[in-house]
């Protein structure tokens, strides 16, 4: 346990903290938290906030905010996982504003909602032959309609 | 009028380097043979700004749903006759890319290719025998 762990369980009580490895830890929080968690480790830790991670997992879709404390060269990765029939949770876009092209990644690729962000368009996909609310890193996603015929078919 | 156009092609090929959603190994080694060890500009090959200057379009990467009409964009611009040079298995055949749902498949489907240039990806050796070959074409 660092000092910022201890801090951060201070003030987030029923938030859970892993420790992976000395310099990796997990802090779980409610997704009502995720917004007053990442402000903390960003305006008053100073952590960098690095990258976000989206998984669909088997319990709901999970999300990963990864800040980085480049003080003592740790990762703190806020941890939070959204149901699968409700996916959505607060932007931390307008206190992070680095999480801009993250949160609209998620939300087209997973399909997770993230209500108060800016700009939450489409970012990736193709803007003249993609139908949007197709997303196809869920586990759901059936790519075969959408898979061109090989080259090696072509005559 | 033709063989004029032809033999000014062959002096000194002009090149427009498009990236079309490559993973940029490719366009370092593009630029490798460029530099001064293996020195592409020894034959007349300069890369240009724009596709309107470009004898040539120098294409990599695995050509995808959002970076298709881009492409068809910049080598409709191109000044006709233009080699079209594939670089990168992915420019070739889509490499791994082939079972995903965003691959358009490899650009020779959209515009006619003159040479393909395998390899992930390439060594400069091979761009440069590429593009010889594609001037011994003329």
């Amino acid at each position: 346990m660092t000092e910022i762990t201890k801090q951060f369980q201070r003030r987030f009580a029923d938030s859970e903290v892993q420790a992976w490895n000395p310099r990796r830890y997990y802090l779980a929080v409610e997704r009502d938290k995720v917004v007053a968690a990442a402000e903390f480790l960003f305006r008053e830790i100073g952590c960098r906030f690095s990258i976000a991670t989206g998984i669909d997992t088997r319990d709901g879709f999970e999300i990963l905010y990864h800040f980085s404390h480049d003080a003592s060269g740790v990762i703190y990765t806020l941890k939070t996982l959204v149901p699968k029939d409700d996916p959505q949770v607060a932007s931390i876009t307008p206190k992070v504003p680095a999480a801009n092209w993250i949160e609209r990644e998620m939300k087209e690729l997973l399909g997770i909602d993230f209500p108060g962000h800016p700009n939450l368009k489409p970012l990736l996909t193709s803007d003249t032959d993609w139908e949007p609310c197709q997303y196809p890193l869920r586990r759901d996603f059936d790519r075969e309609p959408h898979v061109k015929p090989k080259p090696w078919d072509d005559k | 009028m033709m063989d004029l156009r032809l033999w000014g092609l062959k002096k000194s090929p002009w090149v427009f380097h498009l990236a079309a959603a490559s993973c940029n190994n490719c366009d370092i080694e593009i630029l490798a043979a460029l530099t001064p060890r293996f020195d592409l500009e020894r034959f007349g090959i300069v890369l240009v700004g724009s596709p309107r200057h470009a004898d040539a379009l120098l294409v990599t990467g695995v050509t995808n749903r959002k970076c298709l009409p881009r492409v068809l964009r910049v080598y409709e611009q191109t000044a006709k006759p233009c080699l079209v040079i594939g670089v990168g298995t992915c420019a070739c055949s889509n490499h791994m890319f082939t079972d995903s749902y965003n691959v358009t498949g490899p650009f020779s489907r959209h515009i006619p290719v003159d040479v393909f240039i395998p390899g992930c990806p390439p060594k400069p050796e091979a761009i440069i025998a590429g593009v010889a070959k594609a001037l011994g074409k003329l």
